[in-house]
């Protein structure tokens, strides 16, 4: 490599978001002609790296180069202009316009102030041409072609732009293996065409089927870069593995919950291809923990328990008994019992600009009511009660809940949930941005709760959080679970393992989409 | 709430009723009196006790129609169908009259109660169908409007309101203040009674400021929807019967001239068109602010495109003004 200019290079790129640094001095060199692979467990900074390559973030340090000028994207246009596109996993046309329309939507050809229609389809045709796509024709409506099709009108779409990188973003996962593989064939001959791709993906058989090399990213760092099949699945996850923690978890207590009668039980729980024949128990005194890649599915079924998913098929089941949980009223009732720690406390836990005492007293009202009308006196006392259990630091019950602490602005969701004594809590990633100090406050509480008699079901995107906290975790890959892991097994290299559905995770397991 | 900030000693220093004091509410009551204070200069006449009770009077059927546009706008959303819900609701309750005795004592009932059934429409509408309230309460408007003409047959309706709703409307049932309003401060008190000590009320401001959190805590966020639509049905149709007894009967136009005002008032008090912020007594400012604006105005014999000139640009400005506190969002 020494005395050639690589096409693409950046060196000692750091971004911090707040007190999270997602990258730290990465470095990454994109070759042309070659497929780079980058691979790396949730929050290794992966989609930082991306985002900062198109143009999405400017990074706090550090540069990058194109054949050694170097390059300062003020927006993604300018990262366009510089001849890298990119394709994110969520589809980027507008579904009411034609193929045509969307593949030039940037830069339309113009004539006299007008877009010049035939100058736009012959574009198009030659886009869709080079994307192996010359079946689509320019006019079609988008919102009328399939999901696969619309993958290759996205790729020809970042192909018009005349790219000389081209990043995909999992932009295979939503296909079926059939498309996968055209998709592939497309992206092999872009490779001897000269075109540099960046391939993103957590399917380990895509990668190497397709990459030339691998480079390894792990707590916002480059961590390794080798020569595809050269590193056995092994030694890739143990690359993968280490992320650093100082936290402190309570003990587990050793207890067989196998003869219990589950308080939680679902059974082939399916949703229009998101979750797919799940079936699950939660004991009560035991923490479940739900595992895998983010964006697996996790989210969708615990809102699936708490009634917020329609057309779902599948039973639910609370102490044994078969139940129909149509709303998070329902799901709430005395009947059920249940409460949902939702993903986002600003926008699905809280009332932001609401008190502290409207926030934390909500999701009870309807038992300090009496004929609508709210008891101040005994939600005062709850509230008190609640404050002082979870030692929520705010300076008065009446400021807006918006003024608390990350922290705090958690604990608030969860003590207006706790309020309702909840036999089952759902729990969606709780930790994510929160201080080291009220994560150890949390899981001592997760413990507490369990102890009392508690089943809680707990998604977590931190593998550390999910071997310390749970008795059990559930892997999910695709919507499905792929592996159930307990004690001993509960280790870092077999969550990643199975989250990444290796055959390393659990023998027999075929990969999710052969192509 | 110890005194260890200069902010908190400050604002220890401060009344109670000043330092809860929300800005948009001093300002429209500051507005109130500058009003007052030019139309003193203007004639002595408007610092007259009379005077000023006329005003209350005339002001208590914006009060009561506003009221349900306030509950609507809490929750972000909005009513357009007060016009002819008004005008329903006056005609109606006339009309009911015209059957003897029985008609006469269920008159008011079936008035509002025809407000609240279109009320249900509109909160289907908005809650079950998600069509946006704009647009789903401007279509009751126009559906309001043509059964209204095909019940009249494109007259004036004949029906002139009976004497109970002419003393409801006029009459002194505690001498001195008029029946309309003690009716408001009534409605009113019912209404902050619902907003600040029911869970009812807990509910329209949370959904107002977040819906989707408000769903996830439980709360059956359809039905508030539907119940605040429903009562904003039937309080302007309410306002309607109170209005065909001031005037004595109902006419076609009558409720015209409440859907700006009533708008008006409820953002001019404070309350954020966006929903989830505001208060009562906000919308009591607005609503005399209002009502004081119309009469100096008519009174000093201001043309009325003049008056719905200052109207929409008064609202503009407020909306500009209260546009730009921090959001909290």
């Amino acid at each position: 490599m020494a005395g050639t200019v690589p096409l693409f290079r950046m060196e000692g790129i750091s971004k911090r978001y707040g007190g999270v640094r997602a990258l730290e001095k990465a470095d990454l060199t994109v070759e042309p002609g070659r497929i780079h692979a980058i691979l790396g467990e949730n929050g290794a900074g992966k989609s930082t790296l991306i985002k900062v390559m198109a143009g999405v973030v400017s990074p706090d340090e550090g540069r990058m180069t194109m054949e050694g000028r170097p390059l300062v994207f003020a927006s993604p246009a300018a990262a366009n202009q510089a001849g890298i596109a990119s394709i994110f996993q969520e589809l980027s046309l507008v579904p009411e316009l034609s193929v045509a329309d969307n593949i030039v939507i940037c830069d339309p050809p113009k004539k006299f102030g007008m877009i010049d229609r035939r100058a736009q389809r012959r574009i198009a045709e030659a886009a869709l041409a080079r994307a192996g796509a010359d079946d689509i024709h320019p006019c079609a409506l988008v919102k009328d072609l399939p999901l696969s099709r619309r993958q290759m009108v996205e790729i020809a779409k970042a192909l018009a732009r005349r790219p000389r990188i081209l990043i995909l973003d999992e932009a295979t996962s939503a296909l079926a293996a059939a498309d996968v593989a055209r998709v592939f064939s497309v992206l092999k001959r872009l490779r001897t065409e000269g075109l540099a791709l960046l391939y993103i993906s957590h399917r380990m058989n895509e990668i190497a089927e397709l990459a030339d090399e691998c480079t390894v990213f792990r707590n916002g760092r480059n961590v390794a870069t080798y020569a595809a099949g050269t590193r056995s699945e092994h030694e890739v996850v143990e690359l993968m593995i280490g992320r650093e923690y100082s936290h402190v978890f309570p003990a587990k207590p050793e207890r067989d919950f196998r003869g219990a009668t589950p308080m939680l039980e679902c059974r082939n729980l399916s949703w229009t291809g998101r979750l797919n024949d799940i079936s699950l128990t939660v004991a009560p005194g035991e923490v479940v923990g739900l595992g895998g890649l983010d964006g697996q599915g996790q989210r969708e079924l615990l809102l699936a328990f708490f009634g917020v998913l329609r057309g779902m098929s599948g039973k639910i089941m609370v102490n044994g008994r078969a139940v129909r949980i149509t709303s998070p009223a329902a799901a709430r009732g005395d009947a059920i019992g249940m409460a949902l720690i939702p993903e986002d406390r600003k926008t699905e836990g809280l009332m932001l600009p609401m008190s502290v005492r409207e926030n934390l007293s909500f999701a009870a009202l309807d038992r300090l009511t009496t004929a609508g009308v709210i008891d101040r006196a005994a939600e005062q006392r709850m509230i008190d009660d609640m404050v002082k259990l979870l030692a929520i630091k705010t300076a008065g019950l009446d400021i807006p809940v918006g003024a608390l602490s990350g922290g705090n602005q958690q604990k608030v969701v969860i003590a207006k949930w706790l309020m309702r004594q909840p036999g089952i809590i759902l729990l969606n990633d709780p930790t994510r941005g929160i201080d080291v100090g009220t994560k150890q406050e949390m899981y001592r509480l997760l413990r507490r709760l369990a102890d009392e008699g508690a089943a809680i079901l707990f998604y977590s995107t931190d593998y550390d959080e999910l071997i310390g906290c749970c008795d059990r975790v559930l892997v999910l890959y695709d919507g499905a679970i792929s592996r159930e892991l307990t004690g001993s097994e509960l280790t870092e290299h077999a969550l990643i393992a199975s989250a990444l559905n290796l055959a390393g995770g659990k023998p027999g397991v075929s990969p999710g989409a052969a192509a | 709430m110890s005194d260890t900030t200069t902010g908190g000693r400050i604002a220890s220093r401060m009344p109670a009723f000043l330092r809860r004091a929300d800005p948009a509410v001093a300002t429209a009551f500051a507005c109130i009196v500058l009003l007052l204070f030019l139309g003193g200069l203007y004639s002595p006449n408007f610092l007259s006790p009379e005077y000023i009770l006329q005003q209350f009077k005339v002001a208590s059927f914006l009060g009561v129609i506003a009221t349900g546009m306030m509950l609507v706008v809490l929750l972000g959303q909005i009513d357009l169908s007060v016009p002819w819900v008004v005008a329903m609701g006056a005609m109606m309750a006339c009309a009911a009259a015209a059957y003897g005795p029985a008609g006469a004592a269920l008159a008011i009932p079936f008035g509002v109660l025809c407000g609240v059934l279109i009320g249900v429409v509109n909160g289907i509408g908005v809650a079950y169908l998600r069509i946006p309230s704009m647009i789903v309460t401007l279509a009751t408007n126009a559906v309001v409007q043509g059964l209204m003409v095909v019940y009249t047959g494109g007259f004036s309706p004949q029906d002139s309101a009976p004497a109970t709703i002419r003393y409801l409307a006029t009459g002194f049932a505690v001498p001195g203040v008029p029946n309309a309003v003690v009716i408001w401060a009534l409605i009113g008190a019912a209404t902050v009674f619902a907003l600040t000590r029911t869970s009812f009320g807990r509910a329209v401001y949370a959904i107002g400021n977040r819906e989707r959190a408000a769903y996830l805590s439980g709360i059956d966020t359809r039905r508030v929807v539907m119940i605040a639509f429903a009562l904003s049905g039937g309080l302007s149709a309410f306002g309607g019967v109170l209005l065909a007894g001031y005037a004595s009967k109902a006419a076609q136009a009558m409720g015209d001239a409440y859907l700006l005002p009533a708008i008006a008032a409820v953002v001019l008090g404070g309350t954020s068109i966006l929903g989830g912020r505001g208060s009562y007594l906000g919308t009591v400012a607005g609503v005399i602010l209002i009502t004081l604006l119309q009469s100096i105005l008519s009174v000093m014999q201001m043309p009325e495109a003049g008056r719905q000139i200052i109207y929409g640009v008064v609202i503009v400005a407020m909306l500009l003004l209260y546009g730009r506190a921090p959001a909290n969002r």
